[in-house]
Order: C-alpha cells, then structure tokens, then sequence
C-alpha cells in the first residue's frame, strides 16, 4: 500500500506518496494525474522508494499561485528536493512529468542519478501533430489514451465518488494551466536539451497517438547519450495500459545506473 | 425601458451537410463551408438591418464577438460598430461585448471604442466579456487563466480610459510602460460597461460590485434562470453590497418574433429559430467549458444542473414554453414583455429579430412590426411598473 504524506513547501502544501525500498526514485506524474496504488508504481517500489507529488493543482496538492508554468514546477520540485534533503536522486517523469524533468536537468542535472521519460511532453517537433485530449469527447479521448481495456474501468474510478470527481475536475483544469498554449511543449526546449548532462533512457509506447513516438526518438537523439525503448500494446498511458512493461522498462535501467 | 435590436450575423447559408461530419460548427468546421460572395451579400443585409433600426427609434444597436464558427460572423464587432457609426444618427452602438482578456494588447480595442465613442459623439456602449469556452480553442488563449486575464484586461482599459497618461501598468500578464491613450473617450469618465453573461456567479457578483456598478445583460435562457439571475444581481447588491440596484443596471437579451398571429408566428418562425438552438448553438460540453474556465464552484454547479445547456433539441414549442424565445402576434408579445418586467424590471431590452435563417423579407417585417406595434408601449414602462419584490413574497 501506498502511504502519503503532506509536505508545506514554503506555504503550499504538497500530497505526496511515498513508499517501497531502496534508493529514492521521484516519479512525477502525467497531465492525467495520478491515483492511489497505481499498479505499476507499486511493482517498482520493491525495488526504490517511490516519491511520488501530486503538482500543484492536481490531487490533492495546493494550487500555488507561485506555479503558472512549467518552468515555475521545475523550480518547485528543486525546492522539494531541498525540503526532503535529497541531494541527487533517480527521476522519472511521465507526459508533463518528463518535461518537469527536463526543464529541472537543464539547470540542474547535479540533482539527478538518472532520468527515465516516458511518452514525454515538453519538445516540440514541428510538421508532426499532436493528439488534442481537450478538444476531443470522453469516448475519443479515452482512446487517445488508452490500447487496452483499461479506459472504462479508468474512467469509472474518477467517478466514483464526489470526491474524485472533483480530482477528475481539478487535474483537468491543472492540464490546461500547464499545458493549453503552446500545446504540450516548450517550443524553446530543444535548444538546451544538450544541458541534460546525466543518464537518460527513454520509454516510449508504440501506439502513442497524444505524442507520437517521433518525439521519442528526437528525445533519444537531442540529448547526450540517451537510449529509447518501445513498449508495444500501449497508448499515452503505458503505466496504466502495460503496467508490468512500464516497471520493467524503467527498473531495468535504473538498475544500470544505481550507485 | 431602452430597446436594442441585437444581431449576430449567422452564416445563413450552411450547407448542412457538414452536420453528419462535424460536431460543432464552432472549432473544428472547415472554413472552405464559407462563401465570400455570400459573405458579402449577408453582411451588407445584416447593416441594413441594423441601420433601419435606427430610422425606426430603436434605442440601441448591439453587435457582438464570437471567433471561427458559423454562428456569427463578427470575430470583430468593432468593425462592425465602426461601419454602423456613420450611417446611425441616434442609437446607441452597443458591443456587447468585446473580449478584452483573448487579445494580447487589449489596449488595442480600447483605443478603438475610443475612436468610435468619438465618432459618434458619444454613443458607444462597452461590453466586456471572457468570450465563450470555444474561443480559447480558437484563439489559443489558455482558459485556466481566463478569469483573471479578464480582470486584469478590464482594470488596463478604465485606468487607460480615466488616468492622465503616460502612466505604466504592471500586471500579471499586461507589461505596459507608456498606456496614453489618444483619443480619450467622447463619454467621461468612459463610454458605460455592460457585463453580458449566460448567469456566472462571479460574473454577476463582479458586476454588481459597488465599485463598478455595471449593467448585467442575461444572454437568452429559459425564463426561470432569467428570473434567479437578474434577481440574484439584485440581491447581491442588496445584501452583499448594501446599496439597491437602478433597474438600469438589470438588460435581458431574446430572440422576438413577430407575425399577425400566434400560430402565423410559430409557423413562420420555426425552421429558423430551430436550426439556430439545433445547430449553431450546439457545442459538446468540452467545447463550451474548457479545462479552468469554470471555476470549481461553477462547475460543480453546472455538473449538478445541466450537462450541456445546448444539448438538448429544442422545438420552437419548447422554446416557447420555457421562455427562452418571445414568439407571437403582437398583443401577445407587448404583453409577454410587459408581465416579463413587472417582476424582474429589466430597463434595457435586446431583441434578437434576425436568427438563424430568418430571411431578409421576414427579419424587415419582424423590424417593422416590433417597432410600431411593441416598442412604444415598452419605452414607456419605467421603475414605477416594477412589481419584483411583491410577486416574489407572493410566491
């Protein structure tokens, strides 16, 4: 199970989860968020300890009127590093997690033992479209994101109660906050990508259909050293489509580079 | 009371085709949908209707913003406003409204209604709204941001309206270090501000808010929301701002349509108003409320209330029925209005006489007719026929 904890960062109080064994692992979650007990995380955290935020405005974290872009999260995770006391530590970053990551690398990959991305937002690759999941309905939105069977039962759980519907609400106001123009990405990210100075792999799903997989093969070839992956049968969310493939994918190489 | 005619210069000639295709004809309908020489055709038609108008009596003209869609050709009313400047003499021209918060430099439009109040010696009224959820896809405007942008815009333009300039203004998304706004308003200390709104709580309370006092204009709803919203307008300065709203501060904007009869109007009037709620009104939710442009409260409310207040098909008997049209001979219209305003006292007025497909033969008569047979008895209804508070403790 999954144990979480309230952490006030200079006067915004942020919902973490922690929990497993082992060197500390960040995670930092997608523009869908993230739920309790995600199967894939907790397969992981026999092996790290899992550190998983909710950003501010999503879950139940703050909305911080300090935080208006990405930039600003990747300034308030350096400042969570500092609040936890963890000088350099394992990250892995989903989606809009990935970007966080990336803008943090930049100015400070010292903070980093490695960086895993999977299906990443945050470059942009002209001439290459982007699925929109805010334009779309329910029904194609849940096939923008999901291969697998999971999207109903997915979906059903942000509805299960009042509570969670407000969650469902608040990750999606966040999502637009983050990410609503320019869609996704940082247009000026490739020029500093070259500043992402620590071992990087890349996990992206073949049936990426938000953010193609030509984004995870231009992250792989941008910044210095990196590897890629693919993980087949999956969508946007491989965490939740290949649960197991997801773990095994950011284990294996975690592994490589643990201390 | 002051009548407006109001316009939204629908593309009245949609190939309806486009509707197993697309699902909205807002954001994703193709602009090739789009004819230019029926463009031109329509938008000539559409001013003279408005400057007839004008020679009739009415006391305003209203025109209004709405960005890549069918459902009203006027992503700028203010060329709309400036083409009406000129050929108007009397009527107010009202832009009801502008969304100051979408444009990067909403100075801009400020130094427009500038010009115009100008030009026209002091007719301009300035609506200022958030644009609807679709606008944000449009204008690539991050709705997560779009009430305070709103704000932010709205508190720019009165300082650059009333402040001697130069002056610098640092906001949170507007930098400015010379705002010196040449013309200054004809109006001072500025042309008056309208708040139009579907029924936003924070709209309405922001509105009503002793420091601005600006007219809240309910966009066309069903007659119980008309009634919760202008009456919460006045409760809200009544109890949470302790001063008693002027029924100048209370607009309702309606489609009005009227024929010789009740059943010639219903006939006449059906196929047009129809494909106005039935298709250019239809938004999926997504569209309509963005991620962020409701505030949580708002949404938990509207969650609660409607899923999509478009998504329901409407019949000119249902739109009837529920308020949200005034259709009829003229007696019946005179008086819909007249009772309407006894309980809610609204002195300002906008009457949508041009919809949908409404042809240029029958939207002239629906002029006509308005203004001879209705309009002068509801210019003359005052604060004094205002019943309200005595038919709501009655309820």
């Amino acid at each position: 199970m999954t144990e979480s904890a309230v952490i006030d960062l200079r006067g915004s109080k942020v919902h973490v989860q922690r929990f497993g064994r082992g060197e500390p692992l960040l995670f930092l979650h997608g523009l869908q968020g993230m739920s309790e007990n995600e199967p894939g995380l907790l397969e992981l955290s026999e092996r790290y300890e899992i550190i998983a935020p909710d950003h501010p405005g999503f879950g139940r974290s703050d909305v911080s009127d300090n935080v208006d872009d990405v930039k600003d999260l990747a300034i308030f995770y350096l400042d969570l590093l500092d609040a936890l006391k963890l000088d350099a530590v394992h990250v892995v970053g989903q989606c809009l997690g990935g970007w966080i990551a990336m803008e943090m690398a930049i100015y400070a990959s010292h903070r980093f033992k490695s960086l895993t991305l999977v299906n990443s937002a945050g470059l942009r690759l002209k001439g290459v479209p982007r699925g929109d999941m805010f334009v779309c309905s329910e029904g194609e939105l849940l096939k923008l994101l999901f291969a697998g069977e999971g999207a109903k039962a997915w979906l059903e759980t942000w509805r299960s109660s009042p509570d969670r519907e407000d969650i469902y609400e608040r990750n999606r106001a966040a999502a637009a906050k983050f990410s609503w123009s320019p869609r996704l990405c940082n247009p000026k990210l490739d020029r500093w990508l070259h500043r992402v100075k620590v071992p990087t792999h890349v996990v992206w799903s073949e049936g990426n259909q938000v953010i193609p997989l030509a984004y995870g093969e231009a992250l792989r070839d941008m910044i210095p050293g990196a590897s890629l992956s693919k993980v087949g049968n999956a969508a946007h969310l491989v965490n939740l489509d290949q649960p197991k493939a997801f773990a095994r994918e950011i284990s294996q190489f975690v592994g490589r580079t643990a201390s | 009371m002051k009548i407006f005619i109001f316009h939204l210069m629908p593309y009245a000639h949609l190939d309806m085709s486009y509707y197993d295709k697309y699902r909205a004809v807002w954001v994703v309908l193709p602009n090739t949908y789009y004819d230019p020489k029926k463009g031109f055709e329509l938008y000539n038609r559409y001013l003279d209707e408005l400057e007839l108008a004008d020679e009739l009596g009415f006391d305003g003209i209203s025109v209004n913003e709405h960005h890549q869609n069918a459902y009203g050709l006027m992503p700028s009313p203010v060329v709309m406003a400036a083409a009406l400047a000129r050929r108007t003499k009397k009527a107010r021209l009202a832009i009801l409204g502008n969304a100051f918060g979408l444009r990067d430099h909403p100075l801009n439009i400020a130094e427009e209604h500038a010009m115009i109040d100008n030009i026209t010696g002091g007719r301009l009224i300035t609506g200022m709204v958030r644009g609807i959820g679709a606008e944000y896809f449009s204008t690539g405007n991050n709705p997560a941001f779009s009430h305070a942008r709103f704000q932010e815009a709205h508190d720019l333009v009165v300082q650059a309206w009333t402040k001697p300039g130069p002056f610098s203004f640092e906001g949170k998304f507007y930098h400015l270090e010379y705002v010196n706004t040449w013309p200054r308003p004809y109006q001072q200390p500025h042309p008056p501000i309208w708040a139009p709104s579907t029924g936003s709580t924070e709209t309405i309370e922001w509105a009503a808010h002793p420091s601005r006092k600006y007219t809240y204009l309910q966009a066309y709803s069903p007659t119980a929301s008309v009634v919760r919203f202008l009456n919460y307008y006045r409760e809200c300065a009544e109890k949470k701002f302790g001063y008693t709203a002027s029924s100048d501060q209370i607009g309702w904007s309606t489609p009005v349509y009227i024929s010789d009869t009740d059943q010639k109007a219903r006939d006449e009037a059906k196929p047009h108003i129809e494909h106005l709620f039935n298709r250019l009104l239809r938004l999926p939710f997504e569209m309509l409320f963005p991620p962020g442009y409701l505030s949580a409260a708002s949404l938990a409310n509207m969650r609660s209330h409607k899923r999509s207040v478009s998504g329901q098909e409407h019949t000119i008997d249902t739109l009837i029925e529920q308020g949200i049209i005034v259709c009829g001979s003229p007696d019946t219209v005179r008086k819909q209005f007249t009772e309407t305003h006894k309980m809610l006292g609204f002195q300002n007025l906008l009457c949508l006489l041009q919809f949908g497909t409404l042809p240029r033969d029958l939207t002239e008569r629906n002029i006509r007719l308005f203004a001879s047979e209705v309009m002068p008895a509801l210019q003359a209804l005052t604060d004094k026929q205002y019943q309200g508070m005595s038919i709501k403790a009655a309820e």
